[in-house]
């Protein structure tokens, strides 16, 4: 165990590791790409259903058994699939991350939503706001941490399975993981799994600071 | 279901879920546990032959599998488990016994710098780089080479016919294989060393499967490597570069067993398996898989019957 | 894309034994995962300095993939099913840790405080009074756990196991939807049966719930 952290050390840190089509900052490139876009694509498909759902009250019970049923989906089993139907493209990796990271949102946004106080709601309604004012400046504001939180833990889970790419022929970190399992080269294995550690730790960072940049105005 | 039986039948997949097994020997440890030398295994707990990530293993498997059972040894077939670099360490922890290899490529793997190209020589050097307490048993007739392989137009293009005319478009091609190709002596590392041959680029994808076979026909990678018992080689028309430094090793059907398990009864089912299989069989047995979609067993189990392997 | 359902006809018995063996890694991962989670879940409840190490170590363990956690376990257990269910109950403590903290911190002070001047002890309070009413909380996390780890025994075909992901490489390999299709329905048909039996299990264990609702 101690060998291999040692070398793993030296796998990080070495500079052809670094360079080229296969070198660390070409491989954490593609995978923040892969990453970022999935979480982007789901949260343009999770949020406003969340939001609705959670506004009108209708279609919660269909809406989170689907997002339970989602999170059933056996990534590799979807990346397959769309694979056979469609043939070799990123759409395979991107159908699976998004589908990995709508019912995070979904759930989180709609929890959210619902934990907003009815009270607040008829009192923003009796001071004569409209629907979309109701839920633009009173619901959406006081759901927003729920909201963040969903989009974070749909982000980690996201960056961890985007590794999956390689299987499929192509980039991000996954690289490591799946050419060091051929060639049993454990450190790569470690390395690539490492990196992508940090990569989400990071990412999950930035997102609370964003989070706490947003409810600065807020006294608790 | 009434509250009790439902408590019953959950608790019953408590009390079976635990049932873990403690015999995870692991790959690191064992090696010399087996009496030494040959001969002095036995097969009477049964045998677990463990297959490649490739079909063509899987039929092999499923093969030595259907011949073993006809002389009375218990099998078990464990298909898809990895690259031979996850199989052979496997195979001395003793998670797998059984193994269908291929003698010129095993050879490099076990020593990379063996210089043997004879079919007997070959054997007679792996019988000393195999580490303690693996063995090969005699090899069959069949043979699979690995082969690198370009489009038609590719070859035209850059009037490749054979290795040595790669080297002329040095830092220009992308070459497609399986993962592990990139660190062997028969792949990225002999062609650069014995040819001169370098690349663009090295792209992971599989064993002859359909991720390197759908990049060589988007034209994503210019050289594939296949195996030229893949029937797509010749479906495509795609043109297999010649080997006048015989970087490629001969590559006969070689049952790789751990010494525990190689008794007489194991060596005669499979030496009879290896003395009828042809390379032309074989080819066919994997189309039948990959192509008409057939189970590697079921396919297995009928060629046996057919060729008077097991009873009929 | 179509379906060769004579393909399926033919292949019950395979589909069987490998449903049963995809259910078996993931049942025995949760197990495992409730029997260290518990207590580990009552030291980070107790212990408050203990509390943020343990739920964030098991965070970032999450953020690690988990065919990199089954590849790395290959050295110490090789390929058998003891990585598979290892790399699974790897998963499984994240969320199990995490809601079992919550369901221990939900139990209200006033709960506790009375078993405690009916001079019950610690343990016997643990067990009465804090692990029951946490109970909801708990089998949320185990319903959470148990459909994720379903989902996830699939990954540990790339080790030659897997259960139900052994069709999505077999028909990967030969370019043949029909056995990925059915691994897919397959997979979230067990989901869908096991977090029904789980809500009934609660059902069962919770009877006071019932006379609130």
């Amino acid at each position: 165990m101690y060998e291999l952290f040692k070398n793993l050390g030296a796998w990080l840190v070495g500079s052809e590791q670094w360079t080229g089509p296969d070198g660390i900052a070409h491989r954490l490139a593609e995978h923040l790409q892969y990453s970022l876009l999935a979480t982007l694509i789901a949260a343009a498909i999770g949020l406003p259903l969340g939001l609705l759902i959670g506004h009108t009250g209708k279609g919660a019970f269909v809406a989170i058994n689907l997002a339970s049923f989602g999170r059933a989906l056996p990534t590799v089993g979807l990346v397959v699939l769309v694979f056979l139907a469609g043939g070799l493209s990123m759409l395979p990796v991107y159908v699976a991350l998004v589908a990995l990271a709508v019912p995070a949102i979904v759930t989180n946004t709609y929890a959210g939503m619902t934990a907003v106080d009815p009270d607040v709601k008829d009192a923003a309604r009796g001071q004569g706001m409209r629907g979309h004012q109701v839920l633009l400046q009173v619901e959406l504001p006081l759901a927003l941490p729920l909201i963040m939180t969903g989009l974070r833990l749909a982000l980690i889970q996201v960056v961890a399975t985007a590794t999956i790419a390689a299987y499929v022929s192509f980039g991000g970190l996954g690289r490591y993981v799946f050419d060091g399992l051929a060639q049993r080269d454990l450190v790569q294995v470690l390395g690539g799994a490492v990196l992508v550690a940090v990569v989400a730790v990071i990412l999950d960072l930035a997102l609370s600071g964003l989070q706490r940049f947003l409810f600065r105005h807020r006294t608790a | 279901m009434n509250r009790r039986t439902l408590l019953g039948a959950l608790a019953g997949a408590a009390v079976t879920v635990p049932a873990l097994s403690a015999c995870s020997s692991g790959i690191t440890s064992l090696e010399g546990d087996s009496s030494a030398g040959s001969g002095g295994g036995s097969s009477k707990g049964g045998i677990t032959i463990g297959t490649a990530n490739f079909t063509e293993n899987q039929v092999l498997g499923y093969l030595y599998a259907a011949v073993l059972d006809a002389a009375g040894v218990k099998v078990n077939v464990r298909p898809n488990l990895g690259t031979r670099e996850i199989l052979i360490p496997a195979l001395k922890g003793g998670d797998i016994d059984l193994l269908p290899e291929y003698q010129g490529a095993l050879l490099h793997y076990v020593a990379p710098k063996a210089t043997a190209t004879e079919e007997g020589e070959m054997q007679n050097a792996l019988a000393i780089a195999l580490p303690a307490g693996l063995q090969v048993l005699p090899y069959g007739m069949a043979e699979d080479s690995d082969a690198f392989v370009v489009t038609r137009e590719t070859a035209e293009k850059y009037g490749l016919t054979s290795l040595a005319d790669l080297k002329k478009q040095n830092g220009k091609l992308v070459i497609g294989a399986a993962p592990e190709v990139k660190k062997r002596e028969v792949g990225a590392v002999g062609l650069k060393e014995v040819y001169g041959v370098e690349f663009k680029e090295f792209k992971s994808l599989d064993s002859s499967g359909p991720l390197v076979k759908g990049a060589l026909k988007k034209g994503d990678v210019d050289v594939a490597n296949l195996f030229t018992t893949d029937t797509d080689i010749q479906a495509n028309d795609w043109v297999v570069l010649t080997d006048p430094k015989n970087l490629i090793p001969g590559q006969h059907v070689v049952p790789l067993i751990a010494d525990r398990k190689a008794d007489s009864t194991v060596r005669k089912a499979l030496a009879r398996l290896g003395n009828t299989l042809s390379t032309a069989q074989l080819t066919e047995l994997n189309r039948l898989v990959d192509k008409d979609k057939k189970d590697p067993e079921d396919v297995a189990n009928a060629y046996a019957k057919e060729h008077g392997l097991v009873a009929q | 894309m179509t379906i060769d359902w004579s393909w399926i006809g033919d292949h019950t018995d395979d589909l069987t034994t490998l449903t049963l063996s995809h259910l078996q890694a993931a049942l025995t991962a949760v197990f495992l995962g409730v029997l260290i989670s518990l207590p580990l879940a009552v030291v980070a409840h107790r212990v408050r300095p203990l509390r943020g190490f343990l739920l964030g170590l098991s965070n970032v363990l999450f953020t690690i993939p988990s065919i990199a956690i089954f590849v790395l376990l290959l050295p110490v257990s090789g390929l058998t099913r003891t990585t598979t269910v290892v790399g699974l109950t790897v998963y499984t403590l994240v969320v199990l840790l995490r809601n079992t903290v919550e369901g221990l911190d939900s139990v209200p002070v006033k709960a506790k405080e009375a078993a405690k001047a009916m001079g019950t002890r610690p343990l016997r309070t643990l067990l009465t009074v804090e692990f029951p009413l946490a109970l909801p909380v708990i089998m949320a996390g185990v319903r959470i756990a148990t459909v994720m780890s379903i989902s996830l025994v699939s990954v540990a075909t790339y080790i030659g196991d897997g259960g139900l992901g052994q069709l999505f490489t077999d028909g990967f390999q030969r370019n043949f939807p029909t056995p990925v299709i059915v691994g897919v329905v397959l997979t979230l048909l067990l989901a869908v049966v096991a977090d029904a039996l789980l809500v009934a299990l609660q059902y069962v264990l919770t009877p006071w719930r019932r006379r609130q609702a």
